[in-house]
């Protein structure tokens, strides 16, 4: 199984990539968002908004294949 | 004593007159819209001698209050038909304020055509003919007149579509740098001074900070608390400083709700990244601009930023609306297009948003592609030449869609849709429909709560809850506006039991009071009634507060969703 990991606004010096690329992560049946995040050390006071197939979840959610996750720190605008 | 500055075009004289009791109490958009509901008829024709524009710093402006320099400009809009207040920042709040100005009212009409300017100082007021100006750029104009009157004067001009009174022309201030691009932008306020043959306002003031307060130590004390409130919230003193409002293109695309050419059925566009943020503050900062930049002086949270283009010129800044009206809403990938279409409407005295959800539905025609980047410039560049054409866009999304038979026109009350999808946005699709100001993003932002999870969390795509959420907001939002202090405030303010009570001890001291906050959101619902007072005058109704038809049908991916918060509960937003 794996799911699309993308993350944003400074996240990405955990994950070592650029910020919003894409990256494929190989998952088992019962991970969550938090696992995924542990995988590259992204302390989850970091993180405001989860979002997995656009909607936003809890970290202890647990995955499906396919599933689109986005990982985002405080922002705002307007 | 405050003094009130009186512009005549009829009589060309400026005067000025002492703020009687009932205005002492108010500033920033409460002034606006009181000073407008007691002066303006509200079935005056918004462009001849009844309409008047309001210039109005708020409570705190010209003080040390941190993000406090604000300026509201209000006026019977030529968009929308009802009461308008655009805001903008830029160096002239606080110099207005600093010379003990509470409000600039421009009224009545020349009874010739012709180009004038003002000019405020510590010495008075005068008025100048300027039909050297006439028909010129705004970043001229300005450059003219600092070069005329000093390098630090504010100058508060329109460009050419403000000239030929288009719907779609907004009013430019400049910050320290003078750029003349600090927008009053919506509702097409700059044609509402082009009427008037007002070209420019030069705001000379020695002060910045110059502002009376009564209590000094007391108001320098709750200043540094609320600086420290702005700079501890993790939104305004990193995310905003580091990446700028358009640190949203990312998470509002991941979360469906960025429209894509011209409110399509997608929410999501596979370039947002390339025109996001992070991709702009790399960019800036590789060219040796800025990423970070203060609007006004005193501003802690310095969202702002100066974009490098390849011509050689700057835009600054370069904001989220902006970035999303000229890229996914015309399916433009290119930050250099995007910031040079920017520049195009600073120059011509545009608001952008109106401008780019124009292009929007001039692409949906067909008369242009989506995705043209030439041609969109082109067809912007008309509207400062004044060709038929050009005058059709000048005027904004729903004259467009008129001329060129579009009826996927997403506007309300004539005002173009900012850049959040009300399909899976609802709490900000309810501000949209219910605001007295039309399609304004900023009058009740519930991207907060919908997306950003400040102030809570409100599913984005359900209508529950969403009803609650924008009354609250647009009732806040009111009474900042009336403070002078940038709405980001709200960002700490929401998450911050100690926000608001700082900004009423702010006040307090200032003006030796003894507000609660309970009398802050009386205040708040004060502005918006005598604002709904004045739209049912000009004829305004319940019809008006609904969003375009094809949101209730289309459904919007990824969400599969539609619109479907209910006329009733829309009604009783602000209890109409």
């Amino acid at each position: 199984m794996q799911i699309e990991l993308r993350v944003y606004t400074g996240l990405e010096k955990y994950t070592g990539s650029r910020h919003g690329e894409l990256i494929p992560v190989d998952i088992c049946g019962t991970m969550t968002i938090a696992d995924i995040m542990s995988l590259y050390n992204i302390p989850p006071a970091e993180v405001t908004s989860a979002l997995v197939n656009g909607r936003h979840k809890e970290l202890n959610y647990c995955l499906h294949d396919g599933d689109r996750v986005s990982l985002f720190p405080p922002v705002g605008g307007g | 004593m405050p003094k009130l500055l009186r512009i005549n075009m009829s009589s060309q004289e400026a005067k000025f007159e002492d703020v009687s009791e009932k205005y002492l109490p108010l500033g920033g958009r409460a002034l606006t819209s009181q000073l407008l509901f007691d002066e303006v008829p509200p079935q005056c024709n918004p462009l001849r001698e009844f309409n008047k524009i309001v210039i109005a710093p708020g409570l705190l402006s010209g003080t040390n209050a941190p993000s406090s320099g604000r300026l509201s400009f209000g006026g019977k809009s030529p968009l929308t038909c009802g009461i308008k207040e655009a805001n903008a920042g830029g160096i002239c709040s606080q110099k207005i304020a600093s010379l003990d100005i509470k409000a600039i009212v421009v009224e009545g009409m020349p009874k010739e055509k012709g180009t004038w300017i003002a000019k405020v100082s510590p010495s008075g007021a005068e008025l100048f003919a300027a039909n050297e100006l006439a028909g010129k750029g705004t970043y001229e104009v300005t450059a003219i007149l600092r070069e005329r009157f000093g390098s630090k004067v504010g100058v508060i001009c329109n460009g050419p579509a403000g000239e030929m009174m288009l719907a779609g022309a907004g009013i430019a201030t400049n910050d320290g740098d003078g750029n003349s691009s600090r927008y009053a932008g919506r509702g097409g306020l700059g044609a509402v001074l082009g009427s008037k043959g007002l070209k420019a306002i030069v705001i000379d003031s020695p002060a910045t900070f110059g502002a009376p307060v009564k209590h000094k130590e007391r108001f320098m004390a709750a200043a540094k608390k609320f600086a420290d409130i702005l700079i501890q919230h993790p939104v305004t003193g990193t995310g905003l400083p580091q990446f700028g409002t358009n640190v949203l293109m990312n998470v509002i695309s991941e979360a469906g709700a960025l429209p894509v050419r011209n409110f399509s059925n997608v929410g999501r566009y596979e370039h947002a990244n390339d025109v996001g943020g992070e991709s702009l503050a790399a960019i800036a900062t590789a060219r040796g601009g800025k990423a970070t930049h203060a609007c006004h002086p005193g501003c802690v949270i310095r969202c702002s930023n100066a974009y490098p283009m390849p011509d050689g010129k700057v835009c600054s800044p370069v904001e989220y609306e902006t970035a999303w009206a000229f890229g996914p809403n015309l399916d433009i990938k290119d930050l250099d297009i995007i910031a040079k279409l920017n520049y195009i409407c600073n120059d011509a005295g545009l608001d952008t948003i109106e401008a780019g959800v124009a292009l929007g539905v001039l692409m949906e025609s067909g008369a242009i592609a989506f995705g043209d980047s030439q041609a969109a410039i082109a067809a912007l560049s008309e509207v400062a030449q004044g060709t038929p054409a050009g005058r059709i866009l000048g005027n904004g999304a729903a004259f467009t869609g008129k001329a060129y038979g579009v009826t996927r026109v997403p506007t309300v009350k004539g005002q173009g849709l900012p850049a959040y999808d009300p399909r899976s946005c609802k709490g900000q699709g309810v501000t949209y429909a219910t605001s007295p100001m039309g399609a304004d993003h900023t009058a009740g932002y519930a991207v907060t709560a919908n997306i950003l999870k400040v102030g809570g969390f409100v599913d984005p795509t359900k209508s529950e809850g969403q009803v609650e959420l924008s009354r609250n907001l647009q009732v806040a939002t009111a009474a900042i506006d009336a403070t002078g202090l940038c709405l980001f405030v709200a960002f700490p303010v929401l998450d911050n039991p100690e926000g608001l009570p700082t900004i009423v001890e702010m006040l307090n001291a200032q003006y030796d009071l003894a507000l609660t906050v309970d009398d802050v959101i009386t205040l708040g619902k004060n502005i918006l009634k005598t604002e709904l007072a004045f739209n049912a005058g000009a004829g305004l109704s319940k019809a008006d507060d609904r969003l375009p038809e094809f949101f209730y049908t289309d459904k919007l991916a990824p969400h599969n969703t539609v619109f479907d918060v209910s006329d009733a509960e829309l009604d009783s937003v602000l209890e109409r």
